[in-house]
């Protein structure tokens, strides 16, 4: 029997990721011992204080230390740094929007008593008595650390165990809004189902993999596939199963069904938090399965995936025209969306990886920009997010009304916005390997979607507003997050080089 | 690799009770015999990992799953109530059917490809415990996979804090005292002396039979109205009609009907 010996950790290269989990748990203490009243003043700062701090520490730090560490888990390279800047980056944005508490004592999207039953006397008197969600707080660092683990995961437990770590947090804060709230309870429970059982299709695909190879570690995996004989029946399903499990959480069809109903259930800001951010986490921990563990077995996923995403494309494109409510809207675009970036996946190049990294930011910002605003736009009381609510904003509030054209324009792919650019750097590598169907299918499908965002900028500036709608008036919180947003989206549409060429150079996963 | 004889008696002993534990679980009507099945099934797999020479991981899914996990269900479902069983209406048309004839076929398509598989000869349990049974865990588990076993400490944390924010009912008021009763029944006027305590019968007394009033008419005041929303209150007519019997026997209250004043 050997000696046993620890297991060498890196601790310059996972230190972002520790900032975050140190941050989360300090949340949960000023949780347990801060008074009341001045528990949301403590967490704001602590939380945005953890994010930035993870973020200086991984562009002044982790970039000098890349490197696989602690025994495979963890891989620190070019992708893993980029996903993990980006999560953090717009989670910053995030955390600005889901602390806007416009004139109350907390966070005005979170009910003040997650465990009141809706309409019921105990929650008309929390309300009074001015109790506060501040646990929104460390859960959101909690998913991020989990997001930031995700796409750095070097073999599929810690992969797991990532998933389920960003997952959890973001289960629990999708039943918490302030209004409507046993729609959002209804989502939150169906997100839930739902993700367990995703979550298990990943966890046997990983056990039969492990089964064909005797290993988990991406690497070793890689090396195995071409090596292992006659179990190649056991490999296929596993990594059908593994991608089943990640499809879900980027909502490709057919395992989109959760995504219209959690957006529309879930707070605002928590909607743009998780379209953005669970995209970025759960295309870079794709992009990584599939380039560094199953590179050698392309002939068997490419085209089953190539089918998913243009059956995403399609699918969200076509139901998008149909909807009546903003938030809904926006889930099938994001469905779409989740289509045109698993063109990066099936591309299977490194300037793919780049695209799919500069869409992935760029598509992010509009997104939790647009919650953002959503979240503005109210009648008595409660978010107007039906779209007949929405006509003629643009006479009523300019502002408002311009920046989400904006941000549509942006979803669309009109140029001089972020959205052209990403799409020309995604869709051009996908012509480039191979591709070209699926990148006419995807022309198609902007232009379906190009017409849903151009009907409701119509209804914004052609109709006669309605009465009792109106548009909040928020902090600077919100005025800064959207202000960033738009000038990012802006930026990236007019001067992209900066960011694609940090993408283009940090494309190459380590193996 | 070849089962030996008690092994394979083992197996085929216990692997379809197994089954039907899991079976139950989906198909029992009601909660209690669905958590059961469930703790049926996991027993089982404790047993399937001992006999495996995983004792420690069979032991830990006996005391930690079966009895542990498998007993706050029980005490959840009792809370909840062992009544309450899920509404089976289908909300889609032909929902039920569909979905079983597409699991039917998810099943036979992995069994089909599973089943093809052709595995190379194992290494033996003898070397996979060559370090000792838990030994060999802890190396993995404070070695290899140090990381993962760091990392689920957020999962735990978030799963504690979600039951929290879910489940607990933070008391946000002081709870009223005794005399703050008092003193507010007393400000209102009504029921100084408090509300009326439940029936007194001559041969029969419980929280379920409301108190006469002097008139002869039933005091809803005496029945807590977790009682009444359950419709779980008794009539008071069989014990009166006892107590009046008895009464007239011993002449006590001479016949004259119920109430003083009649």
């Amino acid at each position: 029997m050997g000696e046993f010996v620890a297991t060498k950790i890196n601790y310059a290269a996972v230190l972002p990721m520790l900032i975050v989990f140190a941050a989360a748990m300090i949340g949960v203490l000023v949780e347990a011992f801060v008074p009341r009243a001045s528990r949301y003043v403590a967490q704001l700062p602590l939380t945005l204080i953890g994010l930035a701090g993870a973020l200086a520490a991984l562009l002044l730090n982790s970039r000098d230390n890349q490197g696989i560490t602690a025994a495979g888990a963890v891989v620190v390279d070019g992708p893993t740094l980029m996903f993990q800047g980006i999560v953090l980056a717009l989670s910053i944005l995030a955390v600005l929007v889901m602390a806007e508490r416009l004139d109350r004592e907390g966070a005005d999207a979170f009910t003040q008593s997650g465990a009141s039953v809706p309409g019921s006397p105990l929650e008309a008197q929390a309300e009074r008595l001015g109790a506060t969600t501040t646990e929104v707080f460390p859960l959101t660092l909690f998913a991020v650390g989990g997001m930031m683990l995700f796409p750095a995961s070097g073999n599929l437990l810690t992969m797991f165990v990532a998933l389920e770590v960003l997952s959890l947090p973001l289960y629990i804060m999708t039943g918490l809004a302030r209004r409507r709230r046993l729609l959002s309870q209804e989502a939150a429970l169906k997100y839930f189902l739902l993700g367990a059982f995703s979550s298990a299709f990943f966890i046997f695909g990983a056990a039969l993999i492990y089964g064909a190879t005797t290993s988990t570690d991406l690497s070793v995996i890689a090396k195995a596939v071409g090596q292992v004989t006659g179990l190649d029946s056991l490999l296929v399903p596993g990594i059908l199963l593994v991608a089943v499990g990640l499809l879900f959480k980027v909502g490709a069809v057919p395992f989109h069904s959760w995504t219209p109903d959690v957006y529309q259930g879930a707070p605002s800001p928590v909607t743009g938090f998780m379209a953005a951010c669970t995209k970025i986490a759960a295309f870079g921990a794709m992009a990584r399965v599939f380039y560094v563990g199953f590179e050698a077995l392309r002939w068997n996923w490419q085209p089953v995936l190539a089918v998913v995403a243009a059956l995403t494309m399609v699918v969200g494109a076509v139901l998008s025209i149909t909807q009546k409510d903003v938030k809904r809207l926006l889930a099938y675009s994001s469905i779409t969306h989740a289509g045109f970036l698993l063109l990066g996946i099936v591309a299977m190049d490194r300037t793919s990886i780049a695209g799919l990294m500069f869409y992935l930011a760029a598509y992010g910002i509009s997104t939790i920009t647009a919650f953002a605003l959503i979240a503005l736009v109210r009648q008595s009381g409660a978010e107007a997010t039906h779209l007949s609510q929405w006509a003629g904003l643009g006479r009523t509030s300019p502002v408002v009304a311009a920046v989400f054209a904006f941000m549509m324009l942006s979803f669309a792919g009109i140029p001089l916005t972020s959205g052209f650019t990403a799409k020309f750097a995604l869709f051009a590598p996908a012509v480039a390997h191979g591709g070209v169907w699926l990148v006419v299918l995807a022309m198609l499908a902007s232009a379906v979607t190009a017409f849903v965002y151009v009907r409701v900028i119509v209804l914004m500036y052609f109709s006669d507003p309605i009465d009792g709608v109106s548009v909040v008036n928020p902090s600077y919180l919100t005025y800064a997050a959207v202000a960033v947003g738009a000038a990012l989206t802006l930026m990236l549409g007019v001067l992209p080089s900066p960011l694609l060429d940090a993408a283009k150079s940090a494309s190459i996963f380590l193996r | 690799m070849k089962l030996g004889g008690a092994e394979s008696t083992l197996f085929a002993l216990a692997a379809p009770l197994s089954v039907i534990g899991a079976l139950a679980l989906l198909f029992a009507r009601k909660a209690v015999h669905a958590a059961m099945g469930m703790a049926l099934t996991m027993v089982v797999l404790g047993i399937f990992y001992i006999a495996q020479q995983a004792e420690f991981l069979g032991v830990i899914q006996i005391f930690v799953y079966s009895g542990a996990v498998m007993m706050l269900f029980l005490f959840v479902i009792m809370l909840v109530g062992v009544d309450s069983s899920d509404s089976l209406v289908e909300t889609i048309r032909g929902q039920r059917w569909a979905g079983l004839l597409l699991g039917l076929a998810l099943a036979a398509l992995g069994l089909a490809t599973i089943g093809k598989a052709t595995f190379p000869a194992g290494t033996g349990l003898d070397r996979a415990n060559s370090q000792g049974n838990v030994s060999g865990i802890a190396r993995l588990i404070f070695g290899n996979y140090v990381w993962v076993f760091e990392a689920t400490s957020a999962l735990l944390i978030t799963a504690a804090l979600g039951a929290m924010m879910l489940a607990h009912r933070e008391r946000l008021s002081e709870r009223p005292s005794q005399a703050d009763w008092s003193r507010a029944r007393i400000k209102s006027g009504r029921n100084v002396a408090g509300l009326p305590a439940p029936g007194v019968y001559a041969r029969h007394n419980a929280v379920d039979t409301p108190a006469l009033l002097p008139d002869g008419s039933t005091s809803e005041l005496s029945i807590s109205r977790v009682l009444k929303a359950r419709g779980q209150v008794a009539t008071a007519d069989k014990e009166l009609a006892i107590s009046q019997e008895l009464e007239g026997e011993t002449g006590d209250m001479t016949r004259r009907g119920n109430g003083d004043d009649k």
